[in-house]
């Protein structure tokens, strides 16, 4: 009897502390599309959320820290002119990260970019404990193979790998057939291997 | 016959319906089963990719910045400004009285005003050592775990719909 009243009492007051004192995603898009004073405080608790995960995708894919952020700016911007149109049904967060793949896609299409390599990640190098270096040094290689990449098959990496999307769905993003998706898909992949096989 | 790239992609992606016959062409083709091996490590290696961090808050746009607080209206400040002053009259006429009303104070030395200090403590420690506490009344029946367990229940819920009625607003 001891226990069981701790026990009794602290999980529904855990439930409860929880679930009910923090909004979720359908909440705060439901008050930001009030459009009152606390709209924008709603969707600045949504950025809040999301905003690493949308930074990342906007990095794998243009590969230079302040442009990405730039353009994860622009993605939430965009997203709270256009809140009202949302579907409420849907999941925000996929959703937001597929928005931002989308708009790297137009901004690389219209600018054309070469991309630079960010020289800004190497900055601490000689810092870093040797096993923490190497894993670092890994990941910059992958990133660099990533960037090498034709946009388009960049694009299909980002949703697949990144966002999960099957080949149906990316057809459907990209506006592009199922076949283009596959062979765009896989020729990445080859180039990918080999070109991170070569750097081993 | 080897497996097709477009093969091992699908098994890998979970696109294939061809599941079983390419893990039995799997289990007996070395040569397969290391090119799957290649793209499974790949898929590793894209899996692997860290996430980073932001360098800047991208919600601060739209955290709405505190106002400044209202200015008072004019007329307001007005009837401050000359309550002030009419006070300050008052205070200034009123003076000669009150320095007449007051009692001169007799100004005690630190060192008195400290003894004095400690004595009255030591006084207050003196009566809280004898206070008597009253002895607590005894139950003369026994409370049942299961009226006490309803009872706890009861004060629990009731906390529940009252802090839920408290947070009504913020939740919403």
């Amino acid at each position: 009897m001891t226990y069981f009243f701790p026990a009794t009492f602290s999980l529904p007051l855990l439930y409860y502390t929880l679930v009910m004192t923090t909004p979720t995603d359908r909440d705060l898009i439901l008050r930001a599309c009030r459009g009152d004073a606390d709209s924008a405080e709603a969707f600045g608790e949504l950025v809040t959320r999301y905003q690493t995960s949308v930074f990342n995708v906007c990095y794998r894919i243009l590969h230079e820290r302040g442009e990405a952020e730039d353009l994860a700016q622009e993605v939430f911007i965009r997203a709270y002119d256009r809140i009202h149109t949302f579907d409420i049904e849907r999941e925000f967060g996929p959703w937001i990260r597929r928005v931002a793949a989308n708009l790297c896609l137009n901004h690389l299409e219209s600018q054309k970019v070469t991309t630079e390599l960010d020289d800004e990640r190497d900055a601490d190098h000689a810092q870093l404990p040797e096993a923490a270096q190497e894993v670092r040094e890994r990941s910059e290689q992958i990133r660099k193979a990533l960037v090498s990449l034709p946009i388009n098959y960049r694009l299909v990496i980002e949703l697949r790998h990144y966002q999960e999307l099957t080949y149906d769905e990316i057809a459907v993003e990209l506006n592009i057939p199922l076949s283009d998706v596959k062979s765009h898909l896989f020729r990445a992949r080859k180039v990918l291997a080999e070109k991170l096989h070569a750097s081993d | 016959m080897h497996l097709t790239n477009d093969q091992l992609n699908e098994y890998l992606d979970k696109a294939t319906h061809e599941r079983a016959q390419i893990e039995s062409h799997l289990d007996s083709c070395d040569e397969c089963a290391a090119r799957l091996s290649t793209l499974q490590n790949l898929f590793a290696e894209l899996d692997s990719l860290p996430e980073l961090e932001l360098t800047r808050d991208l919600a601060a746009r739209f955290t709405p910045r505190p106002s400044l607080p209202a200015q008072l209206p004019k007329f307001l400040t007005l009837t401050v400004s000359l309550q002030a002053a009419v006070a300050l009259t008052a205070i200034i006429i009123a003076m000669p009285f009150i320095v007449q009303l007051i009692p001169v104070l007799e100004i005690s030395s630190l060192s008195n005003v400290f003894i004095q200090l400690q004595t009255q403590w030591t006084t207050w420690l003196d009566m809280l050592s004898q206070v008597q506490f009253p002895t607590l009344p005894t139950f003369t029946f026994e409370i049942s775990s299961i009226y006490l367990m309803s009872a706890l229940v009861g004060v629990f819920m009731l906390w529940l719909v009252g802090n839920g009625l408290l947070l009504r607003n913020q939740i919403k």
